[in-house]
Formats: structure tokens, sequence, C-alpha cells
């Protein structure tokens, strides 16, 4: 009789249980599962960066941009294996600004971000211990397009023209500014469907923070964001396709179109990728050397790790100098506190940034589509990890 | 000792509050959530087309329209498919075929929305751009509805897709209904000399009201559809002049949004009150439905 009733509540709180379980899982608090394993180790020295020595074990928890994802994921388990599976890295992919917010209220051991804090939210961290922000990777963006009868790499812009192109100034590509770019091209009489992201994304940030910096027009009516208002779409040749894959089905779809993609994007799916103009009038595509040559430029502007980066990143890194410079490239930063309560923790995390920033940024380490850090740059983050300490 | 029927009651009433506390909750937190922009922009925020990121200035009415056109083509495409498949599943196919069928038509019920997503990116988008869009643009483009010239992601590619995806879930609702009816209704037809067809539409009649329950819950979901329509709507923030216009839903304009919301300080209050707008538009088209059904149930 009461059996049923009382299998059917037994069933009811199992699931419950289980629910509750995984919901607290989702809002780990500091730690979390982590915590456990770190409660019961043994503090030694840190190993020199270059090899993987260490007797620590423990677990920490990242989160934050899509984009870092692959690579975050290729580098925790590469660690996890060099150091014999006793340091395990945690990281999902919510999206930088979720990161950025989730690590604010300290839930997180580290947050990946597209862009770097922003000036009020790094004085609030400022004024309660301080944190650290450097790149780890470099992501590139091109302009890719599909126009029939058009190879890859044969297409030729500017900045400005690219900028035109989304302000619907530009709407043929026999344009006359396309074709005195272009005077070996047969450019055809149709009209061009700007294609963009329509989620909110690092890879529009710095996309139309280049837009900014090379053209007046576009900074003074749209500006950079995650997401701008976009003028083409008023015309109603703009389409908007949501993340990466979205953009390049979109621009593999329609004819005469434009886009911008990470690499990684442009060359899975064989999109033609454009020629651009950089600041020293040559033009380029996005090779290992260009995106190089790029980063070693900005040397001179990136700030040190424990600096606030929002104003130099991406609005002064986009079209640096150098006869070889790739304009469009981008970095990806890891955001750490300087202060945190457990001392493994803390030596958790400098060795695997020490290690990510000098091993990992080996070809062999490298996920397809990302370009590693030149040592100068990278630099910044192995003398930023010096000030993390136990508070 | 209390009898099994107060153990049994008692449970009843702390399951079923807790589920009425569940939406309680999520309708406070919708408005707690959403009050900033309220208090900003009052309701202009609903009849405003622009979303600035850049300005903090948002307004949803070009997602408004988009729900509202892209699930309207959704239900008219998909009421005359899922009764089709209810009848030829229940009435016409033979026994063998019945079960599958069934089964096919509950597995599409059941897949995740963004393999339909995917699948409507890559696959169908391209198909009804070429064989139905681009010629109806051609031939028809007079008429306002296809006047725009087609590109394959837009409010018609997101309106067939969500038909496609509640055509299974209303059809098995319908289903389920017609094989309810009682055996003698349909032997008194026949035993009156109606013809199959008579038949059909005489037990159709009966179930009007299961029907109508079957279109309003597919509309509901269409309405609430996510991923899928993200994925093959164009996603461009402008007002849609005809149904080839790319443009945006509510639910597709939060799935994109989202992620990064948090770095500013108005978006995410307007997601919020994107959300509020999208279940008070579910409400008031559910609280209709009811009374439209009853109004027919009691009509007979």
């Amino acid at each position: 009789m009461y059996t049923k009733y009382i299998i059917v509540i037994a069933a009811v709180v199992i699931v419950a249980l289980v629910s509750a379980f995984m919901l607290s899982y989702l809002w780990m608090p500091t730690g979390g599962i982590g915590s456990r394993g770190s409660a019961t180790t043994t503090l030694t020295t840190t190993s020199p960066a270059t090899r993987v020595t260490t007797t620590l074990s423990g677990v920490v928890n990242g989160a934050g941009a899509t984009f870092l994802n692959p690579q975050m994921q290729a580098w925790a388990s590469k660690f996890y294996e060099l150091t014999g599976g006793r340091i395990q890295v945690n990281y999902q992919s919510i999206g930088s600004g979720a990161g950025q917010a989730k690590f604010r209220e300290g839930v997180l051991d580290f947050a990946g971000s597209d862009p770097p804090l922003k000036s009020d939210i790094y004085n609030e961290f400022k004024a309660k211990g301080g944190i650290i922000q450097f790149p780890v990777i470099i992501g590139t963006i091109v302009i890719v397009y599909n126009i029939p009868g058009v190879e890859s790499g044969k297409l030729r812009l500017t900045g400005e023209v690219v900028a035109k192109i989304y302000l619907g100034e530009i709407s043929y590509w026999d344009d006359p500014a396309i074709k005195a770019l272009n005077p070996d091209l047969n450019l055809p009489h149709e009209k061009i469907i700007a294609v963009h992201r329509s989620d909110g994304s690092g890879t529009t940030r710095v996309f139309t923070a280049y837009l900014s910096k090379v053209s007046e027009a576009w900074k003074s009516k749209v500006g950079s964001d995650f997401t701008v208002s976009w003028p083409v779409d008023e015309l109603g040749n703009g389409v908007g396709g949501k993340g990466n894959e979205g953009v390049s089905a979109a621009v593999k779809q329609n004819p005469y179109s434009i886009g911008y993609v990470e690499t990684a994007y442009a060359y899975s799916t064989s999109l033609a990728i454009a020629l651009i103009m950089n600041r020293d009038g040559n033009y380029v595509l996005p090779t290992k050397e260009a995106v190089a040559s790029a980063a070693k430029a900005l040397v001179k502007v990136l700030p040190k790790a424990d600096e606030d980066w929002s104003n130099i990143f991406p609005d002064q890194t986009v079209d640096p100098p150098g006869k070889e410079s790739y304009p469009i490239t981008s970095f990806s930063f890891v955001i750490l506190r300087q202060v945190y309560d457990d001392p493994v923790k803390v030596a958790i995390l400098k060795e695997f940034f020490e290690w990510v920033l000098t091993d990992g940024q080996r070809p062999e380490n490298i996920v397809e589509g990302y370009d590693p850090l030149p040592p100068e740059v990278a630099v910044i983050g192995l003398d930023g990890l010096k000030l993390l300490r136990t508070g | 000792m209390m009898d099994s029927e107060k153990i049994f009651l008692l449970f009843l009433i702390v399951f079923v509050s807790i589920s009425l506390l569940i939406v309680a909750g999520i309708v406070t937190s919708l408005i707690i959530n959403s009050y900033p922009i309220f208090l900003r922009d009052g309701f202009s925020f609903i009849f405003k087309s622009v979303w600035n990121p850049v300005k903090e200035d948002y307004g949803i009415l070009p997602a408004l329209l988009g729900t509202l056109i892209s699930s309207a083509i959704a239900i008219s495409i998909a009421m005359p498919l899922a009764i089709s498949l209810a009848i030829f599943s229940a009435e016409i196919a033979p026994t063998s075929v019945r079960g599958f069928i069934n089964s096919v038509s509950d597995l599409m019920a059941s897949l995740p929305s963004v393999i339909y997503g995917l699948w409507g990116l890559y696959v169908l988008a391209p198909i009804l751009n070429q064989y139905i869009m681009t010629p109806l643009h051609q031939y028809l483009g007079f008429i306002p509805l296809f006047s725009t010239k087609p590109i394959p992601t837009n409010l018609f590619t997101a309106g067939v897709l969500l038909a496609i995806m509640i055509t299974p879930f209303s059809s098995s609702i319908i289903r389920e209904a017609y094989n309810a009816i009682p055996h003698h209704l349909k032997e008194a037809a026949y035993s009156l000399g109606m013809t199959r067809w008579e038949v059909i539409r005489t037990l159709l009649g009966y179930i009007k009201s299961a029907i109508l329950a079957g279109a309003f819950l597919a509309l509901g979901r269409a309405m609430g559809e996510t991923v899928a329509v993200a994925m093959v709507v164009g996603n461009t923030f402008t007002l849609p002049r005809s149904l080839f216009d790319m443009g945006y839903t509510i639910s597709s304009l939060i799935a994109n949004q989202f992620p990064n919301a948090e770095a500013y300080s108005y978006m995410m209050p307007a997601l919020y009150s994107g959300a509020l707008v999208l279940f008070t538009i579910g409400l008031i088209i559910n609280l209709a439905g009811l009374y439209w059904i009853r109004r027919v149930v009691t009509r007979g």
C-alpha cells in the first residue's frame, strides 16, 4: 500500500539531492572541490619555471573567455600529465564578462578574459590587495570574404575601407575605393553583405577598436565594444552570426560577403583571407611572422601586470608599427588576485602560469589558430606572478 | 497513525507549493533585476529600436516583433502539418507503420535544439534560400511580404525551422487526444453512413480543444526557443520590413548578449526586462488560449 508512495518519494528525494549537488557544483565557493585536495598537501619550494618537478598537489578553478577555452584546456591537460596528475586546473568557458563577474565575487581562483579589467573594477581590486593581469596567448582576427572568382590572399583592403563597408558608405565591390586598391582584380558590381558577430564578444571589441583607430568616422559614430550598433544593418546589408562559427557560415553561404573571424575559423572553413594594409603601408597576411612582429612592436606600450590595462588594450595595441606587423592582433588575459588565503593555491597558480608563459608557449603546446607570445611579452606575466602572496 | 489519504494529500500540497514557489521566484527575480532599466527609461524601453551598448541605450521592439513574426510563421506552418501527421498515424497508417511513425516523431520532439540550430544553419537555410525564398522574391517580390532580397538566415528561415521543431510536439498532443476518443463515437459515425473523410472531420471537431491546446503549447515553445533561432534568424537589430528580413527574437537576443552583459551597467536589466516582456506575452497568450478553449468546449 505505502510502498508505491515510498518509492515515489524516495525517487523525488534522490532527484532533488542530485540536482542540489549539481547546482552547488555550478556555484562552487572558492576552492570548492579543490580545497579538499589542497588541505592535505605539503608545500615545497617552487621549481625553476622551465621544468615541472613539483610535489605540490591540488586543484585550482578558473573560468571566463570562450576564445581562450581550447588553449586553456590543452595547457591544463598537458600540465596535469606533467605533474603526474597532482595538479588539476579547471577552466569553464562562460564568457569574459561572466568570468570577470564571478572572479569579482570571489568564486574563482583565476579568470580568463579577452579584455583586461575596466578602470573602476581595477581600482576596486587595487584597494583590496591588488590584482595582476597579463597576456597568455595571441589571437588574430582576419578579414574573410566570399567573392566568386577572387582567391584567398588576393583582395587588398585598408582599415579605412573596411570601416566604410561596415558604416554602409561603401556598398558595392566595384566601389572606386576598393578598385583603387585592387587594380588587377575584376570586381563585380554586387552589393557587399557585411557579416558581424551578433553575440557580445572580445573579437568584436578588438575589431571595432581597430576600426576606431583607423577611421575617425567610425570612432565618432560607432565606437568600440563587445557589441556595437552596426550602421550597415540599418541599410539591410548587414548580417549577424552567432559566434565565430555563425560568422564563418554566413560568409560561406552568402556570395559577395565580408566578415571577421578568429584565425582558426578562417582556416578550418577555408574562407578567403584578405590582405590588410598595416601602419607602415604594406599589405600583410596574418602569418606567424606578421603576428610575432606586431606583438614585439607593442612591448614598449604594454604596462606591467599590476597596472591598469584598460586604456592600453585593445585601443592602443591595434594597428602597431613595423614593416611586417599584422594590424589586428589581440591578447587573451589571465587575471589573478595578488593575495590568496591558501599558500598551496598561490604555489599552484605560480607554478602553472609560469609553465604556461614559458614551456607552454612552445609550438607543440599551442593549439592551432593561436599564436605564442614572444618572450618579451611573456615576461610581463612572469614578473607579475612574483607578486602573488599569501595573506 | 495517519491514514494514507492524508499523507498523500500532504505530499501533494508540499510539491505543488514548491513548483508554485519556483514560478513566483522567477517572476520576482525578473521584476527585481529588470527594475533599473524601467526606472531609467520607463516603458519606452519596449517601444524603442536600438541596441547600443557603447551608449548604454537599449530598446527591444525589433526583437519583440521578430519573436511574434517568427512564431506566427512557425505556428501557421506547423498546425496543418501536425494535424495531418496525427490523423495519418492514428487513422490511416497501417498498424505496423504506426509505431514507427510515432517513435520517429517523438524522437524529433526530444532532439536538443542546438542540433536543429546547426542543421538549420548549414542545411535548411541554404535550401530554403535557393528553392523557396529566392523564387518567391523573384516572382512575387511586389508583395511587401516578400520584398526583401533574401539571404539564407532570416525571420522566414527561423519560422520554418521552428515549425519543424514544434510539429512533432503538437502532433503528439493531438494524436493522443484523437486516440482517446471513445470508440463507439467512431462506430456510430460510420454506421450513419459517413465516409472516412466525414468521420475524421467530425472527430476533429470533437477534439477541437486538444488541437487548440497543442497549438498554444507549441506557440509558447516557438516563442521561447533560443539557441536554434539564434543561429538562423540573422541577428540584426533592425525593424523587419518583410518576412525575408533578418531580425532578432527576444530569446535569441538574450542568448547572444548574456555572456558579456555583466560588463555593462544596464544591459543585464535590459535583458531581464526582455525576459519579463516575453513572460508576460506568454502569459497573455496562454490565458487567451484557455479562454478560447473553454468557449469552444462549452459551445460544443
